[in-house]
């Protein structure tokens, strides 16, 4: 587990500690996401049902693992093109800039799709 | 002689004096730190430090250092949790008068702070660190450089071998089969040198699993590196020239 230390170790270290970590919730999520979707074979009124007592908790708690899972994506997201570009070639000599402005974008973006997500729900 | 860390640490420092933590390992590879006391005006650098421990103080230490000035790559250690070179780490520049000092990580510990080094140097030899030439090796003057071509590679010429930043580097925690940055930016360092004919043979050997590929640049070899060779960039660099040597095998005419 020496990868996941992120003391007296530089910004390039945190972002890989945080892209591990973020992969590990995204594919965690994705075979709960599957599961879940794979009730749908035992009929609509028993999905329905499941996804209720998932969904609306006595306080919508729910909702707060919602708002984390999208932090998670857009991070893991943003970090990721940056190393895509990197590996092109692209923001080599500015790495440490790519990713406190790819990370800005993604964190801007993230709270406008709250926003529109929070409207949703709420008209829900 | 040396005495206990919590003896020490609790009760008030002396003054004028440094605490050299030490994390010793014995002919059977049990560990245990070791700690001493290290007069501040007898030393300014952390290799003066374990030199006056082991004149004065404890003659068992074990300590791997030849050039003291950062040049043989020898004497790198972890100093307060950061891989550095012990000759060149001034210690009124760590701002503390306790140093723990343990040896390198990702290498096999021989005795108290040296490691095997042969992993290393072994991983360099594979990437074929020479200038390669399709001809016969046979001229009639020198092969010549200009200032401008001998740029290109300068910085990537510079490593000293000290292997710091497979220290640094977490992916070879994880893959000690990982060739590493100091092997990599060596790869580059030729590759970029204008009498050299051997890109394609060694961008052959990087591109496999435990080439380029395993690199995420991360940087923290960059940030390790005393002579400032930046080999994440170096990889980066290589990734590209892989990519491209890959691309042009497959429109490659045969022969």
């Amino acid at each position: 587990m020496g990868w996941f230390k992120i003391r007296h170790k530089g910004i390039g270290q945190v972002a890989y500690v945080f892209q591990r970590l973020s992969g590990l919730v995204i594919v965690f999520y994705l075979y709960l996401h599957l599961f879940v979707l794979s009730n749908l074979l035992r009929g609509q009124v028993t999905y329905n049902q499941i996804v209720s007592s998932i969904t609306y908790g006595p306080d919508d708690l729910f909702v707060v693992f919602d708002v984390l899972l999208a932090l998670v994506i857009f991070y893991h997201g943003a970090n990721g093109l940056r190393l895509a570009l990197n590996e092109m070639g692209i923001g080599l000599k500015h790495n440490k800039l790519f990713f406190f402005l790819f990370e800005g974008i993604a964190m801007v973006a993230l709270i406008i799709f709250l926003y529109y997500a929070w409207q949703f729900i709420a008209v829900g | 002689m040396a005495t206990g860390t919590k003896s020490l640490l609790s009760g008030s420092l002396k003054e004028g004096k440094y605490v050299f933590i030490i994390l010793r390992t014995d002919a059977k590879g049990k560990q245990s730190y070791a700690t001493y006391e290290v007069p501040r005006d007898k030393v300014s650098t952390v290799l003066e430090g374990l030199q006056y421990i082991e004149n004065n103080i404890d003659r068992t230490l074990a300590v791997r250092y030849s050039c003291r000035m950062e040049i043989c790559g020898s004497c790198g250690m972890e100093i307060n949790g950061r891989p550095r070179m012990a000759c060149s780490t001034i210690i009124s520049n760590l701002h503390t008068d306790t140093l723990k000092i343990e040896p390198l990580k990702h290498y096999k510990v021989v005795r108290d702070l040296v490691v095997d080094m042969e992993p290393f140097f072994e991983k360099y030899r594979e990437v074929k660190p020479f200038i390669i030439r399709d001809d016969d090796g046979v001229y009639k003057s020198e092969l010549k450089q200009t200032p401008e071509q001998f740029e290109e590679y300068e910085k990537y010429s510079m490593c000293i071998k000290c292997g710091l930043c497979l220290a640094a580097c977490p992916i070879e925690g994880t893959d000690p089969d990982y060739i590493g940055p100091a092997a990599l930016a060596g790869v580059l360092r030729y590759n970029l040198d204008s009498r050299d004919q051997g890109k394609k043979y060694r961008l052959d050997i990087i591109n496999g699993e435990e080439g380029t590929a395993r690199c995420h640049f991360i940087g923290e070899c960059s940030e390790a590196c005393p002579k400032d060779v930046d080999p994440s960039f170096a990889i980066q660099i290589l990734r590209v020239q892989g990519l491209k040597h890959e691309i042009s095998k497959i429109f490659r005419r045969s022969d």
